[in-house]
């Protein structure tokens, strides 16, 4: 009983104690943000004039830009942050001047050596830095940083190479997508890629062949996206064959994009009953984008379906397709699908 | 039997039930305690993780890969907000989204307020039988300006899970977000539960946002801008619980790849999954955790690669009881909700091909959500009998409760330090001493009157009585026209 009621206490205290220091940490985490940032206001608040000035391009003679060179030791750190957060939203000439505040401030030179940082936040946003910056010799360093082991830094160097926008990069940046355990997030390399150009059309191609699904995904996707023609072949592939069912229904929206008529054969292969309910949807949708008149006895056909919004975009489709696709309605005027797609169409015809 | 008969035979009685139950209890209070811990610790290092991602990211507004959201509302006698809320769900960030509002058999003037609102005209579709439905759909309507991107659904009362039924097969985009029509969503928030189906697309498959009461704070136009602590003690303390249950509950389960909870009032789902399983089970009290554990069996019996993952970002804000009688309602059905739905899935417990969910969160649902208010009642009665009948030292039996309630205490401050490190919502300094009293006055009456409600909805459900739906009364936002 002794020992129980001094294991008891003993436990009791160590609770209340961790109780009262977690307060403390509430306490001192706001504290410490507040004076952080009346601090970064005060070491700022002079250079924002002219900061200001550079920003809205308004620094014709280069005396802002000049000035904001000068700033030292913790005004220059705050003003380097500022000038990053700047740089993702401003372009052209300002965003130049600013990126030269950051090449006198060292701020580029110290982003090289700081990807070999052991902090991850630093890292990261060294890549990041150097993407704003624009910094096109450091393309090797941010693909080698693709393999990084921390997420963060995957991140930022897809990110970065986006903003370098060099085609070379795209390679590395798709394969990226399915390494395994460090795989780069889709949604950030789809973005990196897009803004490459046309050069990455055979990379593309490429990507629709690797075994990861998510790869195969963002390839077809940016292909239909930016019209590259060259990856059908490829696309045409995927739709028929491809085990994963969401990288066939990107194929299908982009066949819709920039397919041909040859194409519709394909797509309305893929609207048979037998297939899943939402490729079927798909590939309607994607018959109507083609806009080919060779779909319209099948989509025709699909208006007798019996999934009521699979006819209702069958009926959509043919709507937009002229004349013959409108015809193509006779006999289907009292079907809830043909009078709900007319309605629609003519209430967006009337706002339009 | 005689008045010292009746004391003694009930002493011989509290004696031999500490007995029995004291190696059980300590056991179970060092499981539960321990296993809080490791909650504790596996959100720390979740949270670390997404703050690393926070201070690094990068711009995102949602183009390329984001998927189209259909965010589906289902009302029942929501004339005094539902304009608002479908107005602010239009606007919210987001590259491509529609409204599904289903209109579940009003009595009041829901559907002529939202038909007067957005010029409605009734369109003659047919909706989809993806999911089976019972009720009658009696109409379905648009905006006459051919733009705006809502659909109205009207259909005969059947209840909340029907009408988010009706409201999927009315939905044409890849993903559902279930909200409720009294819900206010940041106005990022779709681009932040999005995320992860964008980066991850051909796993993902669900994903849930943190929830917090929306009690005492500033609205306008369906937009928070002020965040308040509640008004009053219960909806404070409410917002304790939400902190605990959000930033370390459900942020530990997703680190260790085992949620199963998706709150009803904001989760975020494939379509064509939800549509694979059948919906929401329009029978069962717990629909959101039924669906969720579900679509784990599903999946996992055709042993297909998935991923379920909870955003910490505050997505959704809702408005939570005031009174101690709605409150005992809610309490009720979540708890019977929860028994059902265990009780219909312990065919999952301890099987290898379920994983973590049936060794790990399906064991802790079971121990830890479903037993602790049995445990806890044993508590509540057993200590003051004991003390009343001087079996047990009064400054022993003090420190146990000290011990007991201030561990409850130190979870929620953890929860407390998280919130304020990554979040920081409240900018008032009262709001964190209010918070850290309502963390205290949490173990004084509150905790207490929940274990019983908790029970009283366990009973009912074991009993087969047929449950009743009560009626949420709303106070409404703060809302400032200015």
């Amino acid at each position: 009983m002794i020992i129980g009621a001094a294991l008891l206490v003993g436990a009791t205290v160590v609770i209340l104690g961790a109780c009262v220091l977690l307060i403390l940490a509430v306490v001192a985490v706001r504290a410490r943000r507040h004076s952080r940032t009346q601090r970064d206001e005060m070491l700022l608040s002079p250079l924002r004039p002219p900061l200001i000035t550079v920003a809205s391009g308004e620094d014709d003679d280069g005396a802002a830009a000049e000035q904001l060179t000068w700033a030292t030791g913790v005004s220059r750190t705050v003003l380097d942050r500022n000038i990053v957060e700047m740089l993702t939203k401003i372009r052209g000439v300002p965003a130049e001047q600013l990126v030269h505040v950051l090449e006198v401030h060292g701020a580029v030179d110290a982003a090289v050596a700081q990807m070999s940082s052991r902090s991850t936040v630093k890292r990261a946003r060294a890549a990041q830095l150097l993407g704003l910056a624009r910094a096109g010799h450091t393309v090797p360093l941010l693909v080698e940083a693709l393999g990084d082991e921390a997420v963060e830094v995957r991140n930022s160097a897809a990110y970065a190479l986006g903003l370098i926008g060099d085609p070379a990069a795209a390679g590395p940046v798709l394969a990226a997508i399915g390494a395994p355990e460090r795989g780069l997030p889709a949604a950030t390399a789809a973005e990196a890629l897009q803004s490459m150009g046309v050069g990455i059309s055979e990379v593309l191609r490429d990507g629709m062949a690797d075994p990861n699904a998510r790869t195969r995904m963002v390839a077809a996707h940016l292909s239909g996206e930016r019209s590259f023609t060259r990856g059908l072949p490829e696309l045409r592939g995927l739709l028929d064959a491809d085990p994963d069912l969401t990288v066939r229904e990107t194929s299908a929206s982009a066949i819709g994009r920039l397919g041909r008529s040859e194409d519709v054969g394909i797509l309305v292969r893929h609207t048979v009953p037998s297939e899943p309910l939402a490729l079927r949807r798909a590939c309607v949708i994607a018959l109507g984008d083609l806009g080919e008149a060779e779909a319209i006895p099948a989509l025709a056909v699909l208006l007798d379906d019996s999934d009521p919004r699979l006819a209702e975009l069958a009926a959509t489709a043919l709507l937009s397709m002229g004349p013959d696709g409108r015809d193509a309605l006779a006999g289907h005027e009292n079907d809830p699908a043909v009078r709900s797609a007319r309605l629609l169409a003519s209430l967006q015809k009337a706002s339009a | 039997m005689s008045w010292d008969g009746f004391v003694e035979g009930l002493r011989s009685f509290v004696l031999w039930s500490m007995d029995v139950t004291a190696v059980p209890i300590i056991i179970y209070f060092i499981l539960i305690n321990t296993s809080l811990l490791v909650l504790i610790v596996l959100a720390y290092l979740e949270f670390r993780a997404q703050q690393r991602r926070r201070s690094t990211a990068v711009t995102w507004q949602g183009a390329g890969l984001a998927p189209g959201v259909s965010l589906l509302v289902p009302a029942y006698n929501e004339e005094a907000g539902i304009v608002m809320a479908v107005k602010s769900f239009l606007t919210l960030r987001y590259p491509r989204h529609e409204v599904v509002v289903v209109d579940d058999g009003s009595s009041d003037e829901t559907f002529a307020r939202l038909e007067e609102a957005f010029d409605l005209v009734q369109v003659p579709r047919e909706l989809p039988h993806e999911i089976p439905i019972r009720a009658k759909v009696l109409g379905i309507f648009v905006p006459r300006d051919g733009r705006t991107r809502l659909v109205v659904v009207r259909k005969e009362n059947s209840g909340r899970s029907e009408a988010i039924n009706v409201a999927i097969n009315a939905a044409s985009e890849p993903l559902v977000a279930m909200i409720d029509g009294d819900s206010i969503l940041e106005p990022d928030g779709l681009l932040h539960v999005t995320r992860p189906f964008a980066d991850d697309p051909t796993r993902m498959v669900a994903t849930g946002g943190a929830i917090r009461p929306v009690n005492g704070s500033r609205v306008v136009s369906g937009r928070i801008v002020r965040v308040e602590m509640p008004q009053t003690w219960i909806p404070r303390i409410q917002l304790v619980e939400y902190l605990r249950a959000f930033l370390l509950g459900r942020t530990g389960w997703s680190r260790l790849g085992g949620l199963i909870l998706i709150s009803g009032a904001f989760g975020l789902f494939r379509r064509d999954v939800v549509v694979e399983v059948g919906g929401l089970d329009p029978d069962s009290i717990g629909e959101d955790f039924e669906l969720v554990m579900r679509i784990h069996k599903r999946l996992r019996d055709e042993g297909r690669d998935y991923s379920i993952e909870f955003v910490p970002e505050p997505v959704s804000w809702t408005e939570v009881p005031v009174t101690a009688k709605v409150l005992r309602n809610q309490r009720r059905r979540w708890h019977r909700g929860l028994w059902e739905t265990l009780w219909a899935y312990r065919s999952m417990l301890f099987r290898p091909k379920y994983g973590r969910i049936g060794w790990l969160a399906l064991p802790y649902y079971w121990l830890f959500e479903l037993f602790a208010p049995l445990l806890e009642l044993f508590g509540i009665i057993i200590v003051p009998l004991a003390l009343a009948l001087g079996i047990v030292n009064v400054p022993f039996a003090i420190l146990f409760l000290v011990l007991a309630y201030g561990y409850a205490v130190l979870v929620t401050l953890s929860a407390m330090v998280v919130d304020e490190w990554a979040f920081h919502k409240h900018d008032r300094w009262r709001a964190i001493w209010q918070t850290i009293a309502a963390s205290v006055l949490e173990n004084i009456g509150y905790r207490q009157a929940t274990v019983w409600w908790r029970l009283e909805g366990w009973w009912s459900s074991l009993r087969g009585k047929k449950h009743v739906w009560g009626v949420m009364t709303r106070t409404g936002f703060d809302e400032d026209p200015a």
